[in-house]
């Protein structure tokens, strides 16, 4: 039996055993992240198709199946959807820029010596933009969830509170962000270190100096990656509060104007 | 902001912050006697040629050579000129363009005679000056919009990474202690740093300890005991880079620190939730406690197994293509380059599903203990 096939089926008995429905969805959901992934490495294979173009759009189809298929379509989860495609795109651009002048696109200098033996490296792809569109790939998990772990209460307070100022709101969604802040970053810096594991013990064997760390291609796109993926959770907290307690206030403006003409 | 509500400790600490931004800055852009490694500093580039090449699936690329003048910063040669050639390609897989001001470690080849001209070949980039700016960036997003908590989740990123870095140096140096031993100690001491510092010294915190061992180990355990089931049919180790260790020790270990971060959140998540409506309502039921936990539990599962499963996916998508442009068939290219991280992200799913029923039992039972005594 196949290693993946026995833990898919693992997860698929415990989330439909524990989350019932909402864990069955769950559980589909990965396999349709999967198809839109696959599916974008698809059309990024194709010289002419803008990676950077390609990437925002597989980030709404994910952001899309994240918030409406696993939760469903209401304000909070449309907002919080709103929010993470502006945080998505300012993010692409700052990383876009960092990733270029940081020279880290492609391979490392130590797998490009057993690569270029096996394949051909000219490739006519744009390896800068693949980097940068992998770095924001592999946040957009942690960025919605952000997002709508942010909208969602702030909705529950809208409500208990229906005269709340847009302020007083804004602050309240800040002030759950901030809470959320510290678990969601270890959640994305643990799941790196897991990953680098391989090449932190390298790093030891070969005895890098620290000025070799500081400047060696890998070493700095994997802290790229780590510090990106911080920015991209700090960042939504404002974005999401504030088009939240905008959307609220603006909703219950219209009503009360409604109210008065009739 | 009010600015009477800034304490002289607030100054103490931003004062300190502007200093070592400032100093750390002027550090990157002029260490260069710091290193061995000759470094030169491009002053000129000219595109001597280009010309189209297309490789043997057909691929279309453009090749570059730039001649270019640079100057020596460091070392016996330092102020000297230095003439170098740089070769490189449209698609910048494995190669770059450089331009005036970029810094580059060189070798240098020949001395064409007293005041003559060096050349030399270029080996890599300075990147230090580029990756610090992007640091401090990091600092002050995290610090302006998280406060508190922004600093602590810089120093919770400091304080772990230092503490795996310690661990696996004490697995280099005594190689007879197992890598799983290691990082098996190292995830307990993640796990208490981590959620003391989130979370303060209190039950709910003491709830999600224990919640987030228990979850992390049984899911590991329940993995090992698949991979040894099934005789690890399926994963691909020939595609992990940077391998200088046995590759089973450095997979299994990386599975057990790579879930703990999500299982830590849920189990967080989890025992806060129990608490606050325990302490909203103290006559609160279990079954009550229990339904209520359960269904905050559904609300995450979901985006919290998509969030691994993106964090470990993603970093693949460059070799995928390689793989893919090189006429590599899709199942052979995905089984090889895939397995490996698909498996991290189900092991890492089961942690945190099992975190939840978990988390909630635990909170209950600490919960219960606290009414036992009021």
């Amino acid at each position: 039996m196949n290693v993946l096939v026995v833990l898919s089926a693992i997860l698929f008995i415990l989330m439909v055993l524990i989350g019932g429905r909402k864990g069955l969805r769950s559980f589909i959901s990965l396999f349709l992240n999967f198809a839109v992934l696959i599916l974008t490495v698809f059309f990024l294979l194709d010289p002419a198709m803008n990676p950077i173009i390609l990437i925002l759009i597989a980030c709404a189809i994910i952001s899309c199946i994240n918030l409406f298929y696993i939760n469903e379509v209401n304000s909070k989860t449309k907002t919080a959807f709103l929010s993470t495609v502006i945080t998505i795109v300012f993010l692409v651009l700052l990383i876009y820029i960092m990733t270029d002048k940081l020279m880290i696109q492609g391979f490392s200098e130590e797998q490009v010596e057993e690569l270029s033996t096996l394949f051909s490296l000219y490739i006519g792809l744009d390896f800068v933009k693949i980097a940068a569109a992998m770095i924001i790939v592999s946040t957009i998990g942690a960025i919605t969830d952000v997002a709508i772990s942010i909208t969602s209460p702030m909705q529950e307070i809208f409500d208990q509170n229906p005269g709340i100022t847009k302020k007083d709101l804004f602050i309240s969604g800040i002030r759950i962000g901030r809470d959320i802040l510290g678990s969601n970053t270890n959640t994305l810096f643990f799941a790196f270190f897991g990953g680098y594991l391989a090449l932190l013990l390298w790093v030891k064997d070969m005895e890098y100096s620290i000025g070799e760390i500081a400047n060696s291609k890998i070493f700095t796109s994997e802290l790229l990656i780590i510090l990106s993926a911080g920015i991209g959770i700090a960042m939504i907290i404002p974005i999401a509060s504030w088009i939240n307690s905008y959307y609220l206030v603006k909703k219950r403006e219209q009503k009360a104007l409604q109210k008065q003409e009739e | 902001m009010n600015l009477k509500n800034i304490t002289y400790k607030q100054v103490i600490f931003y004062i300190s912050l502007a200093v070592l931004l400032i100093g750390s800055l002027l550090f990157v852009n002029n260490n260069y006697s710091f290193y061995d490694r000759p470094i030169a500093k491009v002053m000129e580039a000219h595109l001597e040629e280009s010309n189209d090449v297309v490789d043997a699936y057909g691929n279309e690329d453009r090749l570059f050579t730039q001649s270019i003048e640079a100057e020596v910063k460091n070392g016996a040669e330092k102020n000297r000129s230095i003439h170098l050639i740089n070769e490189y390609s449209a698609s910048g897989a494995f190669d770059q363009a450089y331009k005036e001001g970029d810094e580059l470690f060189v070798w240098i080849d020949a001395d064409t005679g007293k005041g003559g001209e060096l050349t030399g070949t270029i080996q890599d980039v300075k990147r230090d000056k580029h990756i610090l700016p992007i640091v401090w960036i990091f600092i002050f997003i995290l610090l302006l919009i998280g406060k508190r908590q922004g600093f602590f989740s810089i120093i919770s990123l400091i304080l772990n990474a230092a503490i795996l870095s310690y661990a696996l140096d004490i697995y280099v140096e005594n190689s007879n202690i197992g890598l799983l031993i290691i990082c098996g100690v190292t995830v307990v001491l993640f796990t208490i740093t981590s959620l003391l510092l989130i979370n303060g010294f209190n039950e709910k915190t003491y709830a999600a300890i224990i919640a987030t061992l228990l979850g992390t180990f049984i899911s590991f355990f329940i993995t090992y005991a698949v991979l040894w089931l099934t005789g690890e049919s399926g994963l691909r180790y020939e595609e992990i880079d940077f391998l200088s260790r046995p590759y089973k020790p450095v997979l299994l270990a990386g599975l057990l620190i790579g879930s703990l971060g999500a299982v830590m959140d849920v189990a967080i998540t989890m025992s806060s939730s129990v608490f606050e409506m325990y302490e909203n309502n103290h006559a609160i039921d279990n079954k009550t406690l229990k339904k209520s936990g359960l269904h905050i539990g559904k609300d995450i599962m979901g985006t919290m197994t998509n969030i691994l499963f993106f964090a470990y996916i993603s970093g693949s998508i460059p070799m995928l293509l390689l793989f893919l442009k090189n006429a590599s068939l899709w199942g052979f290219t995905l089984s090889l380059n895939l397995s490996l991280e698909l498996a991290r992200a189900l092991a890492g799913g089961i942690g945190i599903v099992l975190a939840i029923p978990i988390g909630l039992y635990i909170s209950i039972f600490f919960v219960n203990r606290k009414r036992g005594r009021v």
